[in-house]
């Protein structure tokens, strides 16, 4: 070999090495116990995303064992399409191999270089390959191979490779298709709030389609820790499309790039199908705002010309990017996702709708749980994530916990000392923010970087869920009161007038009128059962009129309407004032008398329907209730009329001069806004909230 | 005035229903049942002139059934009547802690926890200014102890007069005051005293009788044991009144210890309802002040922000407003000192009845 060529590859040799050495710390190996987690992370995030692309209900189980020193076997198994024989390599073996790395679209996205990182880390530490199982369904048989990495001409090596069926080695029953890897490495397990555990946790919430398993052995093969997370849902995250970049998301250096790499012949084309958001009319003001020719040919703009394009992107005014390309988890989602990591009474969930910032869709969701058995004692737990990928340090200098912090707790419930920092009590907040360009403080990609308008929305999606909070605590002590105040009246008043007479030798008095006096109030009850015979979800309602007044009300019930569901059982009658809104006008209610509402709801399952909410219409106050918002209710059911309208107008059956009818019926001057939130529609929703206005 | 007054059985079961009634009528007329007691804070006591003690003022607080808590002290209240009729028709008497757990057969009459059954017996004695001795209630904490040539009579269970001289015919422990000293249960026969000397500490009263000192100065020597228990601050006002000695109070140097003082001579605040029965306004305090921690040198500590918190407390505490009391807080907030009694230990075990008590007794004019 030439001295030259020897040396270069050398180089080449030791430069691989080295950049793994040098950059451990934003790969995720920098120490024992984060190492563990990284690989994790990497086999983890690629299971999901491999079975997200394959509309594929995702099964993982991870499997860890305490070896001899500090080494750990890792062993991660799903159900995943597999990998085609030939591109196993590719996957295991080369760094920067990215199938997507121009489009631009929310993907969970690499940690520092992928599982190609774990197969370095385990074979520079522990010496040791990687065993790949790799079974794809047109394939009769599985690929069993053997990985390690060839450090001078960055490329996998393959040894071992044979083909076998796959058994299950629990089941024994022939799999058909998915991936196993299983890699030894230098490495510490440790529990608690970094832990492989706390990762999984954390991925099973945001990944509520995806059944999780854990195992952590000793060496002796006694369990250390394990976790076992099953789907609530059936339901795959929504495909996400790929979309073009938006010039207000563009770099001078990108922009040169695809300059050089375009096909378009004029500035216009290549404007116009190169980005989102630009039009032809766009089009042509940026390039007059740049002072470059319609017709230049995008391969000869010089750097000059580029950067004078750059700053034309601000000055004209541009389309929003398409925000098809985000998958957000979505409440409901979250908030089942939630009660399953975490035991407690009340959940909160809200999914804002989505945003650009700086050329770039994103959209935040919150969920915040409270109660149960939450520690009261500390501050409350923070589950922070990107793109559905959990962010487990940083913490403190991360934009999601920012906009946490920026918030004023106390006045929703939890203690804050001071108005700064992570609140304390029993609760536990979720931040996702998805996005198709997740900016982070650094490599790591542990803490997301500041971003104003990223920040509004966070600290809107709070005071969200912190009014919800509001709303639950309030309802709580409104509901602990009434419970005293009906042990008061109903058993020691009756034993303080017996007792009394008994002592005296006198007759006991009429209590009507002293439970008039005690009491003067109108209390609401609910409480929600499940008729487990014939699977119906019940609701009884029940008002008592402790005034000294005759009283009448309309009550009204929020209950989960959807397609599935239907109202099954309804003595009272009443009549629907909105979707999901079912109203009863009551008879007159006598001092001292009370009145049941009964009814039931088919279609949902045990436990689905936890949290009735019952609002009222009529005079004063009804203690466990709160007074309807006509303005609110109205602008909902304008805006139902308005949607119906709409879904009736891509239904050729119906005429346009029904479809106008109706339309003129419904009156609706603007389309209120009406983004998630709608726990919080009709109560509390006081239109002079400070916080909103600001 | 005769102080020596005991209630009879219709008379305690009379103001029992009275309570009783308050709740009665105002449930006839249609109103929550209501019970009235006096305000039991600093704030509402006063100097009563005529009897020479502390007693609560004119302000009254209405208990009404209208909040659950105060329901179920109504209650409770109508509980312990019953009771406490049932005791006395059959001539028994239980503890506190005794009612305490009998009122776990009350249902939702039951306390919670001792100090609430405490507070409602005292609420009871204020309201129908019976004594819980009347109600055949008696308290956990065990009286005093005495030393000294007195003579009492004690009736015993077997309903005998027992006659106890508190010198010749009692051990180093003294005698021990039962909980009841009215004059049905204790008759003070015979003194050959000059004082009364009642001390905080069981140490320096263990000090002072292995140095004969109730003899050397013809004293009777009385262990408060803390904070003194009413059947002691009683025995204490009937020597006072019917032998007519003063009665000197030794103590340690610091808030508490003033308090237990100030509960002898003027009446605790918890008790302002029967001060007139237990205080002793003739009560002297003898010692440690802060003046002897300075004039003796003692040895002390330094105070505490409790103590520092109780002795603001005391400077507007209608019970410490005299010009003497006042310099002494002062003086002990200025020196920011305390000192326990058995300090003057530093010059020998002989200084404290060698030196300090006689120079201390002989600046009040008692010399022997």
């Amino acid at each position: 070999m030439d001295p030259a060529e020897r040396l270069s590859s050398k180089q080449k040799q030791i430069s691989i090495s080295e950049f793994f050495e040098k950059n451990k710390h934003f790969l995720g190996f920098d120490t024992l116990q984060r190492s563990i987690i990284t690989a994790v992370k990497e086999a983890v995030d690629n299971s999901l995303d491999a079975c997200e692309e394959a509309r594929i209900l995702p099964e993982i189980n991870v499997e860890i064992k305490r070896m001899k020193g500090d080494r750990l076997r890792l062993i991660t198994q799903d159900n995943g399409p597999g990998i085609p024989r030939e591109d196993i390599e590719n996957v295991f073996g080369k760094f920067l191999l990215g199938s997507r790395f121009h489009a631009i679209r929310q993907t969970r996205g690499q940690q520092g270089i992928g599982i190609t990182g774990v197969v370095m880390y385990s074979q520079l530490t522990a010496g040791s390959k990687t065993k790949v199982v790799s079974k794809i369904a047109k394939d009769s048989s599985a690929v069993f191979v053997e990985l390690g990495i060839d450090t001078r001409r960055n490329r996998a090596i393959k040894s071992g490779e044979t083909r076998d069926t796959w058994l299950d080695e629990k089941t024994e029953e022939v799999i058909s298709h998915g991936l196993r890897v299983e890699c030894e490495m230098r490495a510490k397990y440790q529990r608690g709030r970094q832990s492989v555990h706390q990762y999984l946790r954390m991925t099973s919430i945001v990944n509520p389609h995806a059944s999780i398993s854990l195992v952590v052995r000793d060496r002796d093969g006694s369990i250390i820790e394990e976790g076992d997370w099953q789907r609530t849902t059936e339901r795959l995250p929504r495909e996400v499309s790929e979309i073009r970049p938006h010039p207000h998301g563009i770099q001078l250096g990108s922009l040169q790039r695809m300059l050089k790499e375009s096909q378009e012949r004029k500035m216009t084309s290549f404007l116009r199908h190169n980005f989102s958001g630009v039009s032809m009319r766009a089009a042509r003001e940026i390039l007059a705002a740049a002072g470059l020719d319609e017709g230049r040919s995008p391969k000869r703009i010089s750097a000059d010309d580029a950067q004078g394009m750059v700053s034309a992107f601000r000055k004209v005014k541009l389309l929003s990017p398409p925000t098809d390309c985000l998958s957000p988890i979505e409440d409901l989602l979250i908030k089942k996702g939630l009660s399953k990591a975490i035991d407690s009474r009340f959940a909160s969930t809200i999914t804002r709708g989505p945003k650009v910032t700086q050329g770039n869709p994103f959209q935040i969701e919150v969920g915040l749980v409270f109660g149960g058995n939450l520690n009261a004692d500390g501050p409350i737990e923070v589950l922070r994530f990107a793109n559905r990928v959990p962010l487990m340090y940083q913490q403190g200098g991360c934009l999601l916990t920012k906009g946490l912090e920026a918030v004023d707790w106390k006045r929703y419930g939890l203690d804050h000392p001071g108005g700064k920092g992570i609140p304390k009590g029993p609760a536990a907040v979720l931040i996702h923010l998805a996005s198709t360009n997740v900016q982070f403080t650094s490599e790591a990609k542990e803490a997301v970087s500041d971003n104003e308008e990223v920040f509004e929305e966070i600290r809107l999606a709070m005071l969200e869920v912190g009014r919800g909070l509001k709303g639950h605590l309030k309802k709580s002590s409104q509901r602990k009161k009434a419970k005293e105040k009906f042990e008061l009246i109903n058993i020691i008043l009756p034993e303080i007038s017996k007792k009394s007479s008994e002592l005296l030798s006198r007759g006991e008095p009429d209590l009507a009128p002293i439970i008039t006096k005690i009491m003067d109030a109108v209390f609401c009850e609910e409480e929600l059962g499940w008729d487990a015979e014939r699977k119906i979800a019940t609701c009884s309602i029940t008002i008592y009129n402790y005034t000294a007044r005759a009283r009448a009300y309309t009550i009204l019930a929020k209950w989960p309407e959807s397609e599935e569901t239907s109202i099954a059982e309804n003595a009272l009658g009443g009549k629907k004032q909105a979707n999901g809104l079912w109203a009863w006008r009551l008879d007159t209610l006598n001092p001292g008398s009370a009145t049941t509402i009964h009814f039931g709801v088919s279609g949902l399952r045990k436990g689905e329907w936890s949290d009735a909410e019952i609002f009222y219409r009529g005079n004063g106050e009804v203690i466990g209730a709160t007074k309807i918002d006509e303005k609110l209710l109205e602008e909902l059911r304008k805006s139902e009329a308005l949607e119906a309208a709409e879904s009736e107008f891509q239904n050729p059956e119906e005429s346009i001069s029904q479809l106008k009818e109706r339309a003129e019926q419904s009156e609706v001057s603007q389309p209120p806004s009406l983004e998630g939130g709608q726990t919080s529609l009709f109560g509390n929703f006081s239109t002079n909230d400070t916080e909103e206005v600001e | 005035m005769t102080i020596d007054r005991q209630k009879t059985k219709e008379e305690v079961i009379d103001a029992l229903h009275g309570v009783a009634s308050e709740m009665h009528d105002k449930m006839l007329k249609g109103n929550p049942p209501t019970m009235t007691l006096p305000v039991r804070s600093k704030s509402n006591i006063g100097f009563d002139k005529n009897l020479g003690v502390y007693k609560y003022g004119k302000k009254k607080t209405i208990r009404d059934a209208t909040s659950l808590g105060s329901a179920r002290q109504l209650l409770r209240a109508l509980h312990i009547t019953e009771f406490v009729e049932g005791m006395i028709s059959d001539g028994k008497t239980s503890t506190l802690r005794e009612m305490y757990y009998i009122s776990e057969g009350w249902g939702h009459g039951k306390f919670s926890s001792q100090n609430e059954s405490n507070g409602v017996s005292e609420d009871l004695e204020i309201v129908t200014k019976c004594l819980r001795e009347d109600f055949g209630l008696r308290p956990e904490e065990d009286g005093a102890r005495i030393i000294g040539n007195v003579t009492f009579e004690e009736r015993n269970r077997k309903g005998d007069w027992m006659r106890i001289n508190c010198r010749d015919d009692v051990g180093d422990s003294g005698y021990g005051v039962p909980y009841n000293v009215e004059s049905e249960k204790l008759r003070m026969i015979d003194e050959d005293i000059d004082f009364v000397m009642a001390i905080e500490t069981g140490g320096m009263f263990d000090r002072l009788v292995e140095n004969g000192f109730d003899e050397e100065a013809r004293c009777a020597l009385v262990h408060l044991k803390g904070q003194p228990a009413r059947s002691t601050r009683r025995i204490m006002r009937r020597m006072s009144d019917q032998w007519n000695k003063p009665i000197m109070v030794f103590a340690d140097c610091d808030p508490w210890s003033f308090r237990i003082y100030a509960s002898i001579a003027y009446g605790a605040i918890k008790t302002a309802h029967i001060s007139e029965y237990l205080a002793t306004k003739e009560a002297t305090y003898l010692g440690i002040t802060a003046d002897d921690i300075l004039a003796y040198d003692l040895p002390s500590d330094d105070l505490t922000k409790q103590d520092l918190n109780a002795l603001n407390a005391e400077l507007s505490d209608p019970r410490f407003a005299t010009g003497w009391w006042q310099e002494q807080i002062q003086l002990m907030q200025e020196i920011g000192k305390k000192a326990e009694q058995q300090s003057l230990a530093k010059y020998g075990l002989d200084f404290v009845t060698d030196t300090y008590l006689p120079e201390k007794l002989g600046a009040l004019g008692i010399t022997y």
